[in-house]
C-alpha cells in the first residue's frame, strides 16, 4: 500500500464524535426536495396556527373539556403503564435464561417465551386500540389495554436483557451452600435488578402519557380527540388551550422522574447498561403503595370495568379474498413503509447533536430549541403531519419530516440529559486551549457519548418502524394509509394481512438494529 | 462510554417536595372530576346496565359544536314522546360509530348511507326508521379556492381539471364527503392517485373540508349540500374565496338506524313510536322546528330500505363494503 493511499484511507475513517452527525446528512437532499414538495397554500394557516400559541383561548367551556380530556388521558396512561410494570416483570422474568437455567437447568423455555412476546411487541399500540375496539366497542378499558400489551412486552424484553446481563456469581455461590432456586434468584438478583427497572419504568410512564395522547387522536378518548378536532377545525385558539395543558402535565411528569430518579440513584436511560447502587428503599416501597389505591381511584374515575373485558364480541362478519390481498402492490408498500423509516429515524438521530452544536454559544437558542422539542415530544405525529399538510403535498417525505420531529424530540432530550451528565473537565480543556464553544462541546463531550447515542438511535429506528402505521393520515402510500382504510372498510383480511406484514417487518427490524447496537456498544 | 457520576448530589428536600406535590397533584387530576367525566367523556356503558336507557347517537360529519347543541334537544324530545330515558353519547370517529352499533352499545343512530348499509350488514335486522325530505335526493358540491384557477364546469367529464390540483375528501366512510364523489370522479376519468402528492387528503369533516379549500391548503374538495347551504348562510364560507364548481346527480343519503331488539327491551311496538316520533315532528311546534332547523329538513319522511341498494353496489365498486 502506497503512503498517498493509507493516508486517504485514514482520512476516511471518521473521528467517533462525528458519527453522530452523519444522519444529518439526509437533510441535504431534504431540502434540496422540499421546494419541489411544498405548495404554500396554507403559510396563512401555519401563521394563525403559531400565533394563537400566545392568546390561547380562556373559554371557561373550552378549558373545562380539555381539563377534562387531560384528565381521561392522564388516567388512561397511568393505568395503561402500572399494568404493564407489573405484566411487564412476570413477562421478564419468565424470559430470563438466569432464571430458567437455574429453576430448571435448561434455558430453552425463555428462548420461546421471548420469541413470543415478540408479536404483541411488534404491533403499535395504535394498532391494538383500534383491534380491541372491534372487540371490545367503544370504552376506556381499550386505551388502557392498547397501552398495557404491547408495553408489557417491551418491559418484558427490557427486564430479561437486564436480568440476564447480572453476574451469577453470588447466585452460584449461593446455590452450591444449598439454597433453594426461588430464594437464591430473589436474593442474589433481586436488588440488583431493581435500579434498572425502577428507573426505566419511569421512562415507560412518560411514553405512556405520549401513547394515550395518540390514542386520543385516533378517537379512543381523552384529549387527543379534542386536539384533532379542533386542528382539523382550524379552531387554534381552542387547540392551544389543551396543548399548553399538556405541555405543562408532561414537563412536570418529566421534571418529577428526573428528580426521583437522581433521588434514587438509579441510572439515566442512556446509561441502562450501566449499574448502579440504588437508594431510598423505603420511599420506593412507600411510593408504590401509595400508587395502588390511586389506580384503584383514577379506574373507578374512568369508568374501567374488568367485567367488561368478559364481553367480547366477535369480528364483523367477513369473506376473504385472499387472491385479491395478494394481489396488492406489496413491494411497493414495504419500500416506501422502509423509506420512511429510513429517512426519518435518520433526520431524527442526525438533527439533535447537530442543532445542540449550532446552538451550543446561544443559551437562548439552547432554550429555544429545547422548547421546541419538548412540543416535538408532545405533540401526536398525525396532528404534526395535518399541519404539515397546509404547506406541503402528501407522500413519504412530509410523513419523515413529521415523524422526524417528534422522535427528534425524544432523542433530543434523552442527549441533553446524557451530556449533562457527562464530565466536564474535556470540553472546559479543549475550550481553555481556545476551540470555540463547538468544537469544544463537540471534541469534549460528544466523542464519549458518541457510540451508545448512535446505538439508542438503532433502538429509535426500530420503534420508528412500528411508528409509521400512525402518520397514515398524509396519504403517503405505505403499508399505514392502506390499513387506515382497510379499518374503515371492515376489510379483515386486508387487515390481518397488514398486521402481519407489520409484524414480521418490525421483527426484522429489531434484530438488525439489534446487531447494529451491539457493534456498536462492542466497538 | 461516558463514566456516569456515581452519586449525583443530594437534592435539597424543598425540591423533592415541591415535586412530589406537583406528581401528586397531576396523578390525582383524573380522579378528582368524575361527574364531568361521565357526561364527556366518549365512552359508553355496557349494554346489560342500560336496559332503559335510549343511547342515540350519529356520525361526527360536522363540528361537535353543532352535534353538542343539536342532540340533546333532540334526546328531550325524544324522551318526552316516548316516556323513556334518551341520551345522546357522542362518537369521534364513523367507523367508531358503526363497531359501537354492532355491538349494541348504541340504540338509535344517525348514518350517512354507506355507514348505514355497513352497520345494517353488520348487525342484520336492524331497522331503517326514517329519512329527511331532504335524503332521498341528497348532493354533493365539488367546491374550489378562487385562487386555484379552477372555474366552474358543466358538466360531469368537466371534472377532469381536478387532476393536478390537492384535493380532500371529508371521511373516509362519509357518503356525501367520499363515496359518492369518488365514484363520480371515476367515471369521468379521475383517479385517486391523479390529484396532487399522488393522493387525496381525508379533512375528517364537512366545515373542515370547506375551511381547509377556503385557506388554500387544498385547492379544492367536495361537502354536503346541506353543511354547505349553513355555512354559506352563517357567513362563515367567503364566496370571494371559494365557490361551487359542480353539483352532483342526487343520492340517497342519512337515516335513521335502530336495533332490531328494541321492541324486547322497551315493550311492545316501541320501534313504530320511534318512527312515528319522527314522521309526526313539525314544523309549528317551537320546540320540533328548532330541531327540524338543525338537521336543516323541512320534516322526516318514511326511508324504504331498498333505497340504499345502489350506495351498497357502489360501496362494493369501491371497496369500502366487502
Amino acid at each position: 500500500m502506497t503512503a498517498a493511499s493509507a493516508w486517504s484511507w485514514r482520512a476516511l475513517r471518521l473521528a467517533p464524535p462525528l458519527l453522530p452527525l452523519l444522519p444529518a446528512l439526509v437533510w441535504l437532499p431534504v431540502l434540496l426536495l422540499l421546494p419541489g414538495l411544498s405548495h404554500g397554500g396554507g403559510w396563512d394557516l401555519i401563521g394563525q396556527f403559531a400565533g394563537a400559541a400566545f392568546k390561547p383561548s380562556l373559554d371557561p367551556l373550552v378549558l373545562s373539556s380539555a381539563f377534562t380530556g387531560l384528565g381521561v388521558t392522564v388516567g388512561i396512561a397511568l393505568l395503561g403503564w402500572a399494568l404493564s410494570l407489573v405484566l411487564g416483570l412476570v413477562g421478564g422474568v419468565l424470559s430470563s435464561r438466569t432464571v430458567w437455567r437455574t429453576a430448571t437447568g435448561s434455558a430453552l423455555p425463555a428462548e420461546c417465551i421471548r420469541r413470543l412476546l415478540a408479536v404483541p411487541r411488534a404491533v403499535h399500540e395504535l394498532l391494538w386500540g383500534l383491534l380491541l375496539l372491534q372487540l371490545l366497542g367503544l370504552q376506556p378499558v381499550v386505551a388502557v389495554l392498547a397501552i398495557t400489551i404491547p408495553y408489557a412486552a417491551l418491559v418484558a424484553r427490557v427486564v430479561s436483557d437486564l436480568l440476564d446481563a447480572l453476574p451469577t456469581a453470588g447466585l452460584e455461590g449461593l446455590r452450591l451452600a444449598g439454597a433453594p432456586a426461588g430464594p437464591a434468584l430473589l436474593t442474589a438478583l433481586g436488588p440488583a435488578l431493581q435500579p434498572g427497572v425502577i428507573s426505566y419504568g419511569g421512562y415507560r410512564l412518560e411514553c405512556a402519557l405520549r401513547s394515550a395522547t395518540l390514542l386520543g387522536v385516533f378517537g379512543l378518548g381523552g384529549l387527543g380527540t379534542d386536539l384533532r378536532l379542533t386542528l382539523q377545525s382550524l379552531q387554534f385558539r381552542e387547540l392551544w388551550s389543551g396543548l399548553w395543558m399538556l405541555l405543562l402535565v408532561m414537563l412536570v411528569l418529566e421534571a418529577l422522574l428526573r428528580v426521583l430518579r437522581q433521588r434514587w440513584g438509579m441510572p439515566a436511560r442512556f446509561g441502562l447498561s450501566r449499574r448502579s447502587v440504588g437508594r431510598g428503599g423505603r420511599e420506593v416501597v412507600l411510593g408504590a403503595l401509595l400508587l395502588l389505591p390511586l389506580l384503584v381511584l383514577v379506574a373507578v374515575a374512568l369508568g374501567v370495568n374488568p367485567l367488561q373485558l368478559g364481553q367480547l364480541q366477535p369480528l364483523p362478519a367477513w369473506t376473504a379474498d385472499w387472491p385479491a390481498v395478494a394481489a396488492l402492490p406489496w413491494p411497493s408498500l414495504i419500500g416506501s413503509t422502509l423509506a420512511l423509516t429510513l429517512l426519518a429515524a435518520a433526520l431524527a438521530v442526525g438533527s439533535a447533536p447537530l442543532l445542540l452544536l449550532l446552538m451550543a454559544p446561544w443559551p437562548w437558542g439552547r432554550a429555544l430549541m429545547q422548547a421546541i422539542w419538548a412540543l416535538g415530544r408532545l405533540w401526536p405525529p398525525p396532528l404534526t403531519a395535518l399541519l404539515l399538510l397546509f404547506v406541503l403535498q402528501p407522500g413519504v417525505l412530509t410523513a419523515a419530516l413529521a415523524l422526524g420531529f417528534h422522535n427528534l424530540g425524544i432523542l433530543g432530550r434523552l442527549l441533553l440529559e446524557a451530556e449533562e451528565a457527562a464530565p466536564l473537565q474535556a470540553e472546559e480543556a479543549l475550550a481553555a486551549a481556545g476551540a470555540g464553544p463547538r468544537l469544544a462541546l463537540l471534541y469534549g463531550r460528544f466523542s464519549a457519548l458518541a457510540r451508545s447515542y448512535l446505538a439508542y438511535g438503532a433502538y429509535r429506528a426500530d420503534v420508528i418502524l412500528r411508528e409509521t402505521v400512525v402518520v397514515g393520515l398524509v396519504g403517503a402510500a405505505g403499508l399505514g394509509s392502506l390499513l387506515l382504510e382497510a379499518l374503515s372498510s371492515f376489510a379483515i383480511d386486508q387487515l390481518i394481512a397488514l398486521v402481519a406484514v407489520y409484524v414480521v417487518l418490525t421483527l426484522m427490524g429489531e434484530d438488525l438494529s439489534d446487531r447494529l447496537r451491539r457493534r456498536l456498544l462492542a466497538a | 462510554m461516558a463514566p456516569l457520576p456515581l452519586l449525583p448530589p443530594r437534592l435539597p428536600r424543598t425540591g423533592f417536595r415541591l415535586a412530589l406535590l406537583a406528581g401528586l397533584a397531576l396523578a390525582l387530576m383524573p380522579a378528582a372530576l368524575p361527574p364531568q367525566l361521565q357526561q364527556a367523556a366518549p365512552q359508553l356503558a355496557g349494554a346489560q346496565a342500560q336496559q332503559k336507557l335510549l343511547r342515540i347517537s350519529a356520525i361526527p360529519d360536522q363540528k361537535p359544536e353543532t352535534l353538542n347543541r343539536l342532540y340533546p334537544l333532540l334526546a328531550n324530545e325524544l324522551s318526552r314522546s316516548l316516556g323513556v330515558p334518551v341520551k345522546y353519547v357522542p362518537v369521534t370517529d364513523y367507523t367508531a360509530a358503526v363497531s359501537a352499533f354492532r355491538r349494541g352499545d348504541l340504540d338509535l343512530v344517525w348514518f350517512g348511507a354507506l355507514t348505514g348499509v355497513q352497520a345494517r350488514l353488520q348487525k342484520p335486522g336492524a331497522k331503517v326508521i326514517a329519512q329527511r325530505d331532504i335524503d332521498a335526493s341528497f348532493q354533493s358540491f365539488f367546491i374550489a379556492n378562487t385562487a386555484s384557477g379552477i372555474k366552474p364546469i358543466a358538466n360531469q367529464k368537466g371534472l377532469s381539471v381536478l387532476k393536478g390540483k390537492r384535493f380532500t375528501f371529508g371521511s373516509e366512510s362519509s357518503t356525501s364527503g367520499r363515496l359518492m364523489p369518488q365514484y363520480f370522479l371515476g367515471q369521468a376519468g379521475v383517479r385517486l392517485t391523479d390529484f396532487a402528492g399522488g393522493a387525496p387528503g381525508f379533512s375528517s369533516s364537512h366545515d373542515a373540508t370547506i375551511a381547509l379549500v377556503q385557506s388554500g391548503a387544498y385547492q379544492a374538495g367536495v361537502v354536503n349540500e346541506e353543511v354547505w347551504q349553513s355555512s354559506l348562510s352563517s357567513g362563515k364560507t367567503d364566496p370571494k374565496k371559494v365557490i361551487v364548481i359542480w353539483r352532483t346527480p342526487g343520492y340517497a343519503n342519512y337515516h335513521w338506524l335502530a336495533q332490531p331488539n328494541l321492541d324486547q327491551r322497551f315493550g311492545k311496538g316501541f320501534t313504530t313510536r320511534l318512527q312515528s316520533t319522527f314522521l309526526n315532528l313539525r314544523a309549528s311546534n317551537p320546540k320540533q322546528a328548532q330541531i327540524l332547523d338543525l338537521f336543516g329538513a323541512k320534516r322526516f319522511i318514511p326511508a324504504p330500505p331498498r333505497l340504499y341498494d345502489s350506495i351498497e353496489k357502489v360501496g362494493r365498486e369501491i371497496g369500502k363494503i366487502r
